[in-house]
């Protein structure tokens, strides 16, 4: 009987130990702390950023793409990231490592701004 | 700083990252406009007084458009760094120095005529066209890069 019991425990560990390895941690992790490292979209229309405020894990790559049919730029207010001129279906990317929170603007039309918040 | 306080500040409107080309631009836009029309105005109904009245407004157009394309220039190398132009940009690049070329010439065609004493010649009309067609185009560019067809 008590090695019945001892073989049950040392199974339920390593199920445990297993799911631990596995996709299970990583879930219970992640519902802990920031957002998941991945990739983000903003897109640019009709003169504004949406969302105008995204919040990302560390290590999230940020993707701008310019639906608007004039050009726009993507420029961070400390000089942290800078796009080039981006005309209508173009693409700009920028990978957050560091933490922190990045205010950016359009450098054609500086009424336009928007934030990412890296945690 | 209020509202109010920030319109008057001098470094608020000075440090307007390209602001002014923008309020610039619509002096030679009004002033050539207006000169044409009086000059036209001037030659269809022969007075005189109209036609010195082109003359002044299309001087101070010529010497306007300065300003407007320095301050042009200095967006596209302090805002975008001087990066390679393309589409609408570039555009507008290109029709707002022709645009200014085209004033200066006509203001020039004005100046020769009164240096000679004369009326200017028959085909001047042609550049004012001209000058009125690519003006117009330019600051339909300029609008629409500064969104004012924004819904």
């Amino acid at each position: 009987m008590r090695r019945g019991v001892c073989s049950f425990v040392l199974m339920a560990i390593g199920i445990a130990a297993a799911a631990f390895r596995g996709g299970g941690a990583r879930s219970l992790l992640a519902s802990a702390g920031p957002p998941p490292a991945s990739n983000v979209e903003v897109k640019i229309d009709n003169f504004s950023f949406g969302p105008a405020t995204v919040t990302v894990a560390a290590g999230t790559t940020v993707t701008w793409t310019n639906r608007d049919d004039i050009p726009h730029t993507v420029v961070s207010d400390d000089k942290v990231f800078k796009s080039k001129v981006m005309d209508t279906d173009e693409k700009f990317s920028f990978t957050f490592a560091k933490p922190g929170t990045y205010s950016y603007f359009c450098s054609v039309h500086p009424k336009m701004t928007g934030k990412v918040v890296v945690q | 700083m209020t509202s109010l306080s920030k319109v008057f500040d001098p470094q608020t409107v000075l440090l307007a990252k390209h602001a002014q080309h923008v309020v610039l631009v619509h002096f030679p836009i009004a002033l050539f406009l207006t000169g044409v029309a009086f000059d036209w105005a001037g030659r269809w109904t022969r007075r005189k007084a109209l036609v010195e009245t082109a003359y002044y407004n299309l001087l101070i157009a010529a010497v306007s458009t300065l300003p407007v394309l320095v301050t042009g220039l200095l967006a596209w190398q302090f805002q975008l760094e001087g990066q390679k132009l393309k589409g609408i940009l570039l555009l507008h690049l290109v029709l707002g120095c022709a645009s200014s070329v085209l004033i200066g010439t006509v203001w020039w065609l004005h100046f020769q005529a009164r240096r000679r004493g004369a009326g200017v010649s028959g085909y001047v009309w042609m550049a004012e066209a001209a000058g009125v067609a690519v003006v117009g185009l330019t600051g339909h560019l300029g609008g629409f890069l500064a969104g004012v067809n924004v819904g």
